[in-house]
């Protein structure tokens, strides 16, 4: 209690106090409303205007381990060959093994290995786009951590974000894991080659997919049939011709 | 588990938040969880008891709010409200409609003491 005014509880010392030289502790509510992803999302921004300086499209993929992101890759960088000059950021929590895979093509290609981290953020993109000749390049992927959850909430300042399913997922994952949707642009239904092996109803997938990201870009491919890759490759080209000219 | 993340970052801006305003001690910090972020609210929780070890919103317990989802319909301009992610207008049946909130997750406040400096 102050001797001088008498106040003491917060509630109570809400006033001015001129005159005796101090003033008492009191409550209140700060009111901030601040984004939690914001250093994210500026960091984001940065990486974008980064490659759009570099003249670089850079494509985040997303999925669950083990729907194709790597093969996709291998395959979309075989189908271009000669044409566009490739270079990958690999997100995995462990081991370079897919980074390897892609060396292994000639890409120039960085690892990120996050630890315990499930997802990319866009201070790990930083970092790695530091280690790559983006001089040399017209399109750059970022492979996420396989994971259909937590990479939906990060942007990377990528300009496109897409989202793979494997046939052998199952057609009803959609619905299921919706978070990563909403903010991509395009969406592929992989391993297609397997259809006639599973139960998969390839217009579930696109119906429920729409119902997330209305304008959704829908691909169905195969990496083991390049030709399939045909439709996301004029979708990539025709992307990249808009931001760059 | 993404809910790590982000109570990191709640807890960075907390006293970030109340450094700014000279604080001496938080009573309280509160979120505001977007359906849509896909935030669990419980695991948000525990992430944020632990990842508040040893700073000073140790006696600060956390206060979550999870905002439903609002959007707008771009072809007849109907506001809706959901309850999943699944955003068809339920007027016109067309998918695809413009979030307007549900989509953020937000430090919404701190409740604080202030002053005091003798």
């Amino acid at each position: 209690m102050c001797e001088t005014c008498g106040c003491g509880l917060p509630e109570e010392a809400k006033h001015a106090h001129e005159g005796h030289g101090h003033d008492h502790p009191h409550r209140e509510e700060a009111r901030l409303y601040r984004s939690l992803l914001e250093a994210n999302e500026r960091q984001a921004l940065e990486n974008r205007e980064h490659l759009l300086e570099h003249r670089v499209l850079a494509v985040n993929l997303m999925s669950g381990p083990g729907s194709g992101k790597t093969s996709l890759i291998e395959a979309l960088a075989r189908f271009t060959a000669g044409r566009w000059r490739i270079g990958v950021i690999e997100g995995d929590l462990a081991t370079d093994r897919d980074a390897a895979r892609v060396r292994a093509l000639g890409l120039p290609v960085r690892q990120v290995t996050t630890g315990s981290t499930c997802h990319l953020d866009a201070a790990m993109v930083h970092g790695a786009l530091h280690a790559l000749p983006l001089e040399d390049l017209d399109l750059l992927v970022v492979e996420n951590v396989g994971n259909l959850v937590c990479p939906g909430l990060y942007d990377l300042g990528c300009h496109l974000n897409g989202v793979l399913l494997s046939v052998t997922e199952g057609d009803d994952k959609v619905a299921k894991y919706p978070v990563a949707f909403r903010h991509a642009q395009f969406f592929c239904i992989t391993k297609t080659d397997l259809l006639p092996h599973v139960d998969f109803d390839v217009e579930r997938p696109k119906r429920e997919a729409r119902l997330l990201k209305g304008d959704l870009k829908v691909f169905a491919c195969s990496s083991r049939a390049p030709e399939s890759l045909a439709g996301l490759a004029a979708y990539l080209e025709a992307e990249r011709k808009a931001l760059l000219g | 588990m993404h809910e790590w993340s982000l109570a990191c970052a709640l807890v960075r801006t907390a006293e970030e938040e109340a450094a700014r305003r000279g604080a001496s001690k938080v009573f309280e910090v509160s979120v505001s969880v977007g359906f849509l972020t896909g935030v669990v609210p419980e695991l948000l929780e525990r992430a944020y008891e632990m990842a508040r070890q040893g700073t000073g919103l140790e006696g600060a317990p956390l206060r979550i709010e999870v905002e439903p989802v609002r959007a707008r319909c771009g072809e007849c301009g109907r506001e809706s409200v959901f309850e999943g992610y699944a955003l068809a207008c339920p007027a016109c049946g067309r998918p695809g409609m413009e979030v307007l909130s549900g989509g953020d997750i937000l430090l919404r406040g701190l409740d604080l003491e202030v002053g005091g400096s003798a």
